[in-house]
């Protein structure tokens, strides 16, 4: 339906810039999703992209034509809000017609539409009804009518699932995949939930302060983060992270050691890269790579200081007594109890290496992962 | 146990002592007057002789049609512009809000007998500001005081004036009310500021627009300062209004009894008014 194109795209509110040169390039049909912490200016470049704030620099294409001075209406672009934006004096039936009828379309027109959402969208017999009698589900249905009738190129989706309960919002998730499927539409979202930029984006767009950390896909996210804040904001529990020093740095690996270590660990790299030993790096390892058994690659000793029972799983927070509280994903039945002394293995593969700028050292992936990601 | 069950009527009992006193027993007394022959040495119960006299007396009429051609005029002027001043006050555009705001509320809290005078000088047929500054643009002087059709005019006038911003004030609220996100969604479907205001505004205003026709309606039933003050009810009783007339039947007449049918007249039409009103235009928009 349409490519979107954003080139060192700026917003500032007075003298304060929130985005600060965004490059994009958003190829059609692709489902992508902003995800950030609150404030990273996430919804701010979504209102950029509806027309509803003016663009202070930069290009907006769609389909390579320039939207910068381009109303609102005109961009071929529907947008979902979060608190749905829905006309209360309006049924679903009115609300569903209100953009088509400003279009001027025959009334027949906007008739075979809202039944065809409303088939599309199990609205049909919602549609004489207003929407404050409406479940928060029943109005998230039709907020994303009222996007889909007007038929745009683009969909902008503001945090739609927010508002919902957890279960409600699991099914709403499964019902936007389908929804994407079946549109073969354009889908720019807005979430700083991880789970549904995880589940539902083909690429997902990790904001911080205004300014891209990574453009990439879910699972190149997590197993090849750009830095340590993508690599701490993708992943639930959060990475483990320990501040290491170099060894030894050779063309393929790099050699570290941390005092709590059992023995220095080798990380393969991609690429080579020059550290002199000493320097201090940093070293990611995630819950779930966290093994209690203890035959691989290096090990750590802790005390148990909270388990965390979740069913098929159990988070086991161990005190390391520096900094670092290690969190482990052990099986959900694991007899682990607080206080225990546990000894917590690791494999080098599974490292990540961070250096003193924060930013990514590329690392050799698993083939398994390997064969995820491309 | 005991004393909690009292406490809550402990606690309400200076409210109620004081409301009943001062309230709700004139209120009853001046209904049960309002059958009674009040001119005579003694007070007589007459069922039907004030309530009968409101169906014949002319002048009761008069004031009756006075009084409802001052609110046909003046209350939907008013409220179209206090919605309109309501709207600029709530634009994201205009600067000072909060000067903007008082100016428009402050003639409600200007003293009425204050205002009245300087509406006579402004008004004044002879030599009044309004009139010098028709003269300047070639239209004849007009006879505010001295003509009945003037003398509504500068009522309204001054009703509008006084009230309009106290009505801006509630129609404000209501529009704050109005999540934005409406209005940007509104915007991305290519509707007009022009289409924005009659389709969203306008309907999600209903409930505010309707509680100031309601209280706008019942204040003017009871009309009686600026008529008192700006035209004392003339020319010839042309804005006489019917609190004018109850207060002149009841205090200078000294007739309670038909005064007091006339204030249960006040309430009967007031009351049926605003059922009238809340039937055609009530229900809450989402509903």
């Amino acid at each position: 339906m349409a490519n979107i194109q954003m080139q060192q795209l700026k917003k500032n509110f007075g003298d304060i810039p929130v985005i600060k040169g965004i490059d994009l390039d958003i190829k059609d049909r692709e489902f992508i999703c902003f995800l950030g912490p609150s404030g990273c200016g996430k919804s701010t470049l979504l209102r950029l992209m509806a027309g509803l704030e003016e663009i202070s620099s930069g290009e907006f294409l769609i389909d390579n034509k320039r939207m910068n001075d381009v109303p609102a209406s005109l961009r071929g672009i529907s947008m979902v809000f979060q608190s749905y934006a829905l006309y209360p004096h309006l049924t679903v039936r009115q609300n569903l017609a209100f953009g088509l009828k400003i279009q001027k379309l025959p009334s027949d027109e906007i008739n075979n539409r809202i039944r065809e959402v409303a088939r599309t969208l199990q609205l049909s017999e919602l549609l004489d009804r207003k929407p404050k009698i409406l479940s928060g589900g029943q109005r998230q249905r039709v907020a994303i009518g009222r996007a889909i009738v007007r038929r745009p190129k683009v969909f902008l989706l503001d945090e739609p699932l927010s508002n919902l309960d957890a279960t409600l919002r699991v099914s709403m998730r499964v019902e936007l995949a389908r929804l994407h499927e079946e549109l073969q539409a354009t889908i720019v979202y807005v979430t700083h939930d991880q789970v549904e930029a995880m589940t539902l984006a083909t690429r997902v767009v990790v904001m911080k302060d205004g300014a891209i950390q990574q453009f990439a896909s879910p699972l190149e996210l997590l197993h090849r983060p750009a830095n340590i804040f993508v690599a701490e904001f993708i992943g639930t529990p959060k990475i483990n992270l320990f501040k290491v020093e170099v060894q030894e740095c050779g063309p393929q690996s790099i050699t570290v050691t941390h005092a709590l270590f059992s023995n220095p660990i080798t990380v393969s790299i991609a690429k080579e890269i020059k550290f002199a030993a000493g320097t201090k790096l940093t070293l990611g390892i995630r819950p779930h790579r966290l093994s209690t058994k203890q035959s691989l690659d290096c090990t750590i000793s802790a005390k148990v200081t909270i388990v965390e029972r979740l069913g098929t799983e159990s988070l086991l927070y161990t005190d390391l007594g520096l900094e670092t509280l290690v969190i482990c994903s052990a099986a959900g039945t694991v007899p682990i109890i607080r206080g225990d002394q546990i000894t917590l293995g690791f494999s080098s593969a599974n490292c990540l290496l961070f250096d003193d700028h924060d930013q990514a050292i590329e690392r050799c992936l698993p083939a398994d992962v390997q064969l995820l990601i491309s | 146990m005991l004393r909690n069950r009292y406490t809550p009527y402990a606690f309400l009992s200076p409210y109620i002592i004081i409301f009943s006193v001062f309230w709700l027993v004139p209120i009853l007394f001046s209904f049960a007057m309002s059958f009674m022959n009040t001119r005579s040495r003694t007070w007589q119960f007459d069922f039907f002789l004030n309530w009968g006299r409101l169906l014949e007396d002319e002048l009761l009429w008069q004031a009756l049609k006075n009084t409802f051609l001052i609110i046909a005029l003046q209350v939907p002027a008013m409220l179209m512009l206090a919605v309109f001043a309501a709207v600029l006050l709530n634009s994201k555009d205009l600067n000072f809000k909060g000067l903007h705001r008082f100016a428009i509320f402050a003639p409600i809290v200007v003293a009425e007998a204050a205002y009245a005078v300087i509406f006579r000088l402004l008004f004044n047929d002879n030599f009044g500001f309004v009139n010098n500054m028709l003269a300047l643009i070639n239209i004849d002087a007009i006879a505010w005081t001295n003509s009945s059709s003037g003398a509504t005019a500068l009522i309204a006038i001054g009703l509008t004036w006084r009230w309009t911003g106290y009505n801006a004030i509630i129609i404000l609220a209501g529009l704050q009310n109005i999540p934005k996100d409406l209005y940007e969604a509104s915007e991305l479907e290519g509707t007009s500021p022009w289409q924005q205001f009659t389709k969203i505004t306008l309907p999600l205003l209903k409930p505010a627009i309707l509680l100031c026709l309601v209280l706008s309606t019942f204040g003017t039933l009871q009309l009686f300062t600026e008529p008192t003050l700006l035209t004392e009810g003339g020319p010839g009783g042309s804005t006489t209004t019917v609190a004018m007339y109850m207060y002149s039947q009841g205090f200078k007449s000294f007739n309670f009894g038909y005064g007091s049918a006339i204030a249960y007249l006040i309430v009967f039409l007031g009351l049926t008014l605003s059922l009238l009103q809340f039937k055609l235009f009530g229900g809450k928009p989402d509903e």
